[in-house]
């Protein structure tokens, strides 16, 4: 496809493949760190009662995040948004994931946060007051709070290439291959469709962090129809060339994502979701006495560097003349730090 | 501390904010250094918790796009960090712009120099287009020009992608003197084309020194347009009487494009010609205007360390020290660039340019 070099100058290919092994680790990693801390914050707050507390495990929290990937087809249904917002949204709470543990953010509101967040950057956009009246429960503040959080989790890379337009470009290769049949589009539409299926399903699985949106939507029309996937192959390279047997391996991997792909059951996820309640890191409950204490320490360091700040304007002098006229408010028009 | 807040504290010092330079719309810009290096940067804050909507749709787009694109002819967006609530963006310093050269009564611009601001354009809207990405708001204050001549395409806020063929899109884009007649007449399903015909009328621009096209109402542009390029019929333009907002604007005739340009050569003018096709199906693609002979033809393009640069510039173009404190005043610019009057530059420039003869009215105007 045309698209392949500019894939690969992408962002997504640069900073959000992984192998499955590394996969793995990342989020073995990110649950021990999490453990860590919190374990330290029941200790500080109350010695030795941490020992009770059973955190989740990497399965664990994967297993809840899976629940909420599941919840975006049916939220992007109800507001009628286009594809593009959903498959955005799913991918950018996996990646959400690959920086965050659900221990300190919950998926449900990160969920909501990264679908609201993708129909702005996927050019959708809708208010966020439309979008918070219509959930349950909901305000806009629970998405306002975590918006920036998602978007620096994601590193500010809001562009992702996804399956289904890569479907749509195999697809329309096919219709003009040499002596392909005419109509094929409308004669073949059901295997699209049953391939576009097999494209949303992979949606569950971690296939996007490991392949490229190509190889899964090739993957995808070689469970609808192996023998258009292999007609395609064969257009783009020759039945030598050395990239076909990895390839095939490739696409067998892909399936066995998608195949192994379902739903999580409730109840499983809804245990979990009770130990959670448990375990789950006390500096992010708003409201909590350790919320509370890090909160003001948060805000003493910041006092701190604001004195020391004012008081090095007043000793040296303003070195730009102007910025002194604004009078105390003008020493810092750079409100950041 | 978690990781991601840990990530973005490394990134933030990397950077040191100086002075601000500039406001925006929607961010205040400061220049800035990479504090390793003493490599000036710009950096752009945006204000993100004004918004109830939160996080603003043009900063989103600028950061979507900038974040993909690298390209000699495109700003480079160098990293992203937030501090608080705000969204900081490090991009390239540039030192000027398109607007501030055209401006510059001093300057005198030559058909070579011209060829090279157009040859840059067009290899950055190339790459945009080749990356599915539409720019919708190229206008001279749009191009921005570095220290070394080096034209780059920047202002994101407005860019989308257009990879679904046929989607829908909003017509009220394009700042209106650069706006293709398509767009006037309310069409939303448009494509590459459209950032096209903005080249077209920057082109035009820079050989007349004042905007081609400047109409001051959207019917006004519409009608400016047909008075410079004729009205359109239903053979130059299938389909056109029935745009959404198609609206009869009067008769005017087609006067070749020589009337105006006088000065300018026939590759020259069959290129601008190219740009300003109305049928935007038959309006040649950034692609193929790359090719076009006006490039391949003497003059051959001016280096870019040779094209006019005004006295901003020439006062950027110093090492940072010794600047600090004065460009936040702006004092020593406006003083050089009174300093530099239109016989100090035509003395040191040839004066050839001036043959071409741009003094007669613009239509419209
Ligand atoms: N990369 C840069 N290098 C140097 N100065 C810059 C840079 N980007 C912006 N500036 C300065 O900051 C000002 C504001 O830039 P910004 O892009 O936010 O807004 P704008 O293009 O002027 O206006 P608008 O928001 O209406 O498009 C510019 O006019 C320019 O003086
Ligand atoms: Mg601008």
């Amino acid at each position: 496809m045309a698209k392949t070099p500019l894939y690969e100058a992408s962002t997504q290919f640069k900073n959000w493949r992984y192998s499955p092994d590394s996969l793995a680790s990342v989020r073995a990693s990110l649950n021990s760190a999490a453990v860590a801390v919190i374990r330290n914050t029941f200790e500080s707050d109350e010695p030795g009662s941490s020992s009770a507390v059973s955190f989740l495990t990497p399965d664990e929290e994967l297993l809840l995040v899976r629940l909420y990937i599941s919840k975006i087809p049916q939220l992007c249904g109800f507001f009628h948004f286009p594809e593009e917002v959903e498959a955005t949204a799913v991918s950018y709470l996996k990646r959400f994931y690959l920086k965050n543990t659900v221990m300190d953010w919950h998926p449900k509101n990160v969920m909501l946060t990264a679908l609201f967040l993708a129909t702005k950057t996927t050019n959708n956009p809708i208010s966020l007051e439309a979008y918070t009246n219509n959930i349950p429960k909901t305000s806009p503040s629970d998405v306002l709070d975590l918006e920036f959080l998602v978007a620096q989790s994601l590193g500010f890379e809001f562009a992702v290439w996804h399956a289904h337009r890569a479907l749509w470009g195999i697809w329309l290769d096919l219709q003009s291959v040499p002596d392909a049949p005419r109509n094929r589009a409308t004669t073949h539409a059901d295997i699209y469709d049953a391939a576009l299926q097999h494209v949303r399903a992979s949606r569950l699985s971690d296939a996007e962090l490991v392949y490229t949106p190509s190889q899964i939507a090739l993957a995808s029309l070689s469970m609808a129809s192996p023998d258009l996937a292999s007609e395609w192959a064969a257009s783009k390279f020759p039945p030598d060339s050395p990239s076909v047997p990895g390839l095939q391996t490739t696409l067998a991997s892909i399936r066995a994502l998608i195949e192994s792909s379902v739903v999580p059951n409730v109840e499983a996820v809804r245990a979990v979701d009770l130990r959670l309640k448990l375990c789950k890191n006390p500096e992010k409950v708003v409201g909590s006495k350790a919320y509370l204490a890090k909160k003001a320490e948060d805000e003493r360091k910041a006092e701190e560097k604001r004195m020391k700040k004012a008081a090095e304007a007043t000793t040296e002098g303003d070195p730009f003349g102007d910025e002194l006229a604004g009078g105390p408010g003008g020493i810092d028009d750079d409100d950041d730090d | 501390m978690d990781a991601v807040e840990k990530a973005n504290t490394e990134r933030q010092k990397r950077w040191v904010k100086d002075q601000k330079v500039g406001e925006g719309t929607y961010a205040v810009v400061y220049r800035g250094r990479e504090a390793s290096t003493n490599r000036k940067v710009a950096i752009k804050k945006i204000k993100v918790g004004q918004f109830k909507d939160g996080l603003d749709m043009s900063a989103i787009r600028e950061v979507k796009y900038l974040r993909e694109l690298k390209h000699q002819n495109v700003i480079e967006l160098l990293d992203v960090f937030s501090s608080k609530t705000n969204l900081n963006l490090v991009l390239e310093f540039l030192d000027s712009d398109l607007e501030n050269i055209i401006k510059d009564r001093s300057l005198v611009f030559l058909p070579a120099d011209i060829k090279s601001w157009m040859a840059m354009t067009f290899r950055g809207l190339e790459f945009c287009h080749r990356n599915w990405i539409l720019h919708r708001d190229l206008k001279p204050n749009n191009l921005l020009i570095a220290s070394d001549g080096q034209l780059k395409i920047a202002d994101f806020g407005l860019a989308r992608d257009f990879a679904d063929p046929g989607y829908k899109m909003t017509c009220q884009v394009i700042t209106r003197w650069y706006r293709p007649p398509e767009l006037l007449f309310g069409s939303r399903y448009y494509s590459t084309a459209v950032d096209v015909w903005s080249v077209g009328c920057i082109f035009a621009e820079l050989m007349l020194r004042t905007p081609y096209l400047a109409g001051e109402s959207d019917m006004d542009q519409l009608k400016t347009t047909f008075r410079a390029l004729g009205t359109p019929t239903e053979q130059d333009w299938p389909g056109h009487t029935k745009l959404p907002d198609y609206v009869p604007i009067g008769q005017f005739p087609k006067t070749p494009l020589r009337d105006l340009f006088t000065a300018a050569s026939a590759d020259t003018l069959n290129l601008l010609a190219q740009c300003l096709v109305y049928e935007p199906r038959k309006r040649i693609s950034a692609k193929d205007a790359l090719t076009h002979a006006y490039f391949f033809a003497l003059p051959y393009p001016s280096h870019p360390s040779k094209l006019p640069k005004c006295a901003a510039q020439i006062t950027a173009a110093l090492p940072l020290e010794e600047l600090d404190g004065n460009t936040l005043s702006g004092k020593t610019n406006r003083l050089k660039r009174k300093l530099s009057s239109p016989d100090d530059s035509t003395k040191t420039r040839s004066t050839v340019a001036r043959r071409l003869d741009f003094t007669k009215p613009t239509p419209g105007s």
